[in-house]
């Protein structure tokens, strides 16, 4: 069996892409058609780039039309920085918010199929937490594809970089960053398919792996999001950036995961619990269910923790209900018609007669690898790793702060993709050489070898469901320290038990468990991080919300980066807030200082 | 009203180490709103961790899952035990994995084959037009989109190229057709006769038998056939 850890075979690229989601093809379009003929690699999990989660963002993206007389870039800022609980950093929430509609241009361009008005624009809708005026009203601001926004994206960026020679890894995993005296030069790679280890050199290599969604049992992400792209700087020595900063939706559909959309509760929606009581009124006696996001999330747990909510014991996730038999036919028909048949399709469930599962539901990931503007990762002392990028979800340039405005992800990974091929671009055009042979893999081998060899009796399957149910019991939309000291606990004792856990099948093509395994580790790894970064922060910050601090502290106005050499010894680094909006001191500067996040 | 269910899943399983190929028995207490994914799952947690299927995002978007249940072709993400039971009449069901590229374990099949057939129609716009409006955007009237829209909601799960009853070793297949025909109905795209040729080439939509399975068969509801029957009387040119 060792033998076949050894390395077959060893390639060579300008560009090494980790991921082929939204982020990553926006970002090799953009190197392919800049830099004609370069090779550009892309590696994915998943069996084709277009089966990424980008694939599943619905609603829109934010943007500002130059052309618009009413909303203006700067508004788009302010309602970023707002909404990030003032730890986004300004000098990329201008970057974004500024070349965003020029990104618009370049997905319609290219043939993405936007939703138009009766002229035959653009068509723009409004979103939660995008103002007008400094909060003044509601804008139109994000343009749309119907309910499939993202998969616009993805089929656009995919089909860019296809036209353009691009050459993809499917079902291909990058297991270990070859780093050399403060350089990246590539990755060691496990090709799924073939059950084969490979080296890919390479002059830039882009991280791009997505989110960590399955850290948490309830989740709105995709199954391959493990955050393996998070593991693998720490397994290279380099920091997570805000790994606390984790978003809830309050409304997930109980069982699949999907987002059940806020419009349940404006049309009318009541919360109801085990006892068919109507909940929220204790909570918030004047919004009720219209309160913001995270007050109807911290409700909705409140009432589970207190034994009220209810479980099926098809998935035994406790959750409450969401009433909705009361409406009229008319608002079931017209106003709602897409979530009622996600119950009806995956619950089987009328909303005209039913009650229907929702609970808090862990949806985006606002932290991540750490990286300056232009997308280059940096350590924990923030120099940069020579040839080395972050882009999308897994990375933390920080447009979110601690919390995510709605149609503000897919905006992200749109212009930071570009963005960060511009350097990409600049790096591979002015380096000479490629990297040579000196860029060796280090662990891999061993830390494979263990996986095959491992004997005992745990059960892959089983700790992984321990460790999310732990997660989400105890670090996810309240957190104490008593809570996430006894996750930490279990975290250590999980990470020691899955050294015993074998494997039934050792080939290793297509070896699925092999996968699940290494994946296992990787979600542990990212845990970890959340738990102690989270019980570091003695606040409450945006969607990090402690029951034992419930206010934000002004001794907190920094970023985490939490590094991690032994498995839970986590050493807690911090990184200034960039604060270069309010320094510059021009017009409306006010607005960008420590504000009060209410809405 | 019943809660579970006692489930039999008889799945084609492949061991590639082997090159070895049968038929394995699952008994599965199932839940009535467990889907079939989550019966997949819970096999590898608790009775065979090496079956192998493939899965992305479980919601049914990205057509990762699609397996064939007792010979239709679907979304595993999106069949709930109780309604497959209601709607095939038994609680034994044969799962084979979709027959459009070869097999690499179980019911994973090596996706960059079937791929290949939608790559080779070129699914992108080939030479754009210039942008009509003065804001940069081109201008498409709803109505202009509205002809074409549905086909672009297609996800490339292959279930439609699995239920085709047209020689595979030829048709491009249907989901292939679509993506072609999106792109000569797009305003944007300058390049409308190198599409015409592929869409109307021995590989192309005259191997289509209308026989509508694609149209059966598509999870996302798309009526697959009325596209290729639009393509078949030359209506995908006519602005």
């Amino acid at each position: 069996m060792n033998g076949d850890l050894k390395i077959h075979a060893t390639v060579h690229c300008d560009v090494l892409i980790i991921g082929a989601g939204g982020a990553a093809l926006r970002c090799g379009a953009e190197i392919l058609e800049k830099v004609p003929g370069a090779s550009v690699y892309a590696l994915t999990k998943v069996s084709h780039p277009q089966k990424s989660h980008t694939s599943t963002a619905q609603g829109g993206l934010a943007a500002v039309d130059p052309k618009d007389p009413l909303d203006a870039p700067i508004y788009h800022m302010f309602d970023t920085w707002k909404g990030s609980d003032c730890t986004a950093d300004q000098n990329v929430v201008k970057l974004i918010c500024e070349s965003a509609w020029e990104q618009i241009l370049w997905l319609e361009n290219r043939g993405m199929h936007f939703s138009r008005d009766r002229e035959g624009r653009l068509s723009k809708r409004t979103f939660g937490g995008h103002t007008r005026n400094f909060g003044e009203s509601s804008v139109y601001r994000a343009v749309f594809e119907a309910d499939r926004t993202g998969k616009g994206i993805m089929d656009t960026s995919w089909g860019e970089t296809l036209k353009r020679g691009i050459t993809f890894f499917n079902q291909c995993i990058a297991v270990e960053l070859l780093l050399k005296d403060r350089r990246c030069g590539g990755c060691i790679a496990f090709q799924q398919k073939e059950g084969q280890f490979i080296r890919i050199l390479a002059k830039a290599t882009i991280i791009a792996s997505g989110g960590s969604g399955q850290v948490f049992r309830v989740t709105t992400n995709c199954r391959q999001n493990t955050g393996d792209g998070l593991a693998l700087v720490l397994q290279a020595g380099l920091p997570i950036m805000d790994p606390e900063a984790v978003q809830f939706h309050p409304t997930g559909i109980v069982g699949p995961g999907i987002l059940a959309s806020e419009t349940l509760r404006s049309v009318g929606g009541i919360l109801r619990n085990r006892d068919l009581e109507p909940f929220m009124v204790n909570y918030a006696p004047k919004m009720k269910e219209l309160a913001p996001r995270d007050l109807v999330a911290r409700a909705i747990e409140s009432e589970i923790r207190e034994g009220r909510g209810i479980v099926n014991p098809d998935h035994n996730i406790p959750h409450v209900w969401i009433d909705l038999r009361h409406l009229s036919d008319e608002v079931h028909e017209k106003q709602i018609p897409e979530v009622s048949s996600f119950f009806k399709r995956y619950v089987n469930l009328d909303t005209k007669k039913d009650l229907c599962p929702v609970r808090p539901s862990n949806h985006y990931h606002m932290g991540g690898i750490p990286t300056n503007q232009y997308g280059e990762v940096e350590d924990a002392n923030q120099q940069v790793i020579g040839g080395l990028y972050a882009v999308g979800e897994c990375a933390a340039a920080s447009f979110h702060g601690f919390n995510r405005l709605g149609t503000n992800s897919i905006l992200e990974l749109i212009t930071m993709g570009k963005l960060v091929a511009e350097r990409v671009i600049d790096r591979v055009k002015g380096e000479p050489t490629r990297p040579d042979d000196s860029f060796r893999g280090d662990y891999f081998a061993a830390r494979f070898a263990a996986y095959v060899q491992a004997v005992g009796s745990e059960s892959v399957g089983a700790l992984r469901n321990t460790m999310r149910t732990t997660m989400t019991e105890k670090v996810s939309v309240f957190r104490t320290e008593k809570s996430m000291t006894e996750a930490i606990e279990q975290l250590l004792e999980l990470h020691e038990r899955a050294t015993r856990a074998p494997l039934t099948g050792r080939g290793l093509a297509g070896n699925q468990e092999l996968l699940n395994r290494w994946e296992l580790d990787n979600l542990l790894q990212v845990a970890m991080t959340i738990s102690q970064a989270a019980l570091h922060r003695k606040e409450s910050r945006g969607a990090h919300f402690r029951d034992d601090y419930p206010v934000r502290q002004d001794a907190f106005n920094y970023h985490t980066l939490t590094s991690m050499n032994t498995f839970g010894a986590v050493e807690i680094g911090r990184r200034e807030i960039d604060m270069s909006l309010f320094k510059a001191g021009g017009p409306h500067h006010e607005k960008f200082g420590y504000i009060e996040r209410k809405y | 009203m019943k809660t579970t269910y006692d489930i039999e899943l008889r799945i084609r399983r492949y061991d590639p180490d082997q090159d070895r190929t049968w038929v394995q028995s699952y008994r599965v207490e199932a839940g009535r709103i467990m889907r079939f994914v989550d019966l997949f799952r819970k096999i590898n947690d608790e009775q065979d961790a090496t079956l192998t299927w493939g899965s992305s995002c479980e919601h049914g978007q990205c057509g990762s899952c699609s397996v064939r249940v007792n010979g239709k072709p679907l979304l595993a993400c999106e069949l709930l035990v109780e309604n497959a039971v209601a709607s095939f009449k038994t609680t034994t069901f044969f799962i084979e994995p979709l027959p459009v590229a070869k097999v690499i374990r179980d019911l994973v099949i090596d996706t960059d084959q079937a791929y290949a057939r939608v790559d080779q129609v070129k699914p992108y716009i080939i030479t754009p037009k210039q942008p009509t409006a003065q804001n940069g955007a081109h201008q498409i009237s709803p109505d202009e989109l509205e002809r074409y829209v549905d086909a672009t909601r297609c996800i490339n799960c292959f279930s439609c190229a699995a239920a085709c009853i047209s020689d595979h070793s030829t048709f491009l297949g249907p989901n292939a057709m679509l993506a072609a025909i999106v792109r000569v109905m797009d305003p944007r795209e300058g390049e409308k006769r190198q599409r015409l040729d592929t869409i109307y080439n021995e590989n192309g939509v005259y191997r289509c038998h209308s026989s509508q399975a694609c149209t059966f068969v598509c999870p996302k509801g798309i009526d697959v056939a009325h596209f290729m029957a639009m393509a078949k009387q030359g209506a995908i040119t006519v602005g």
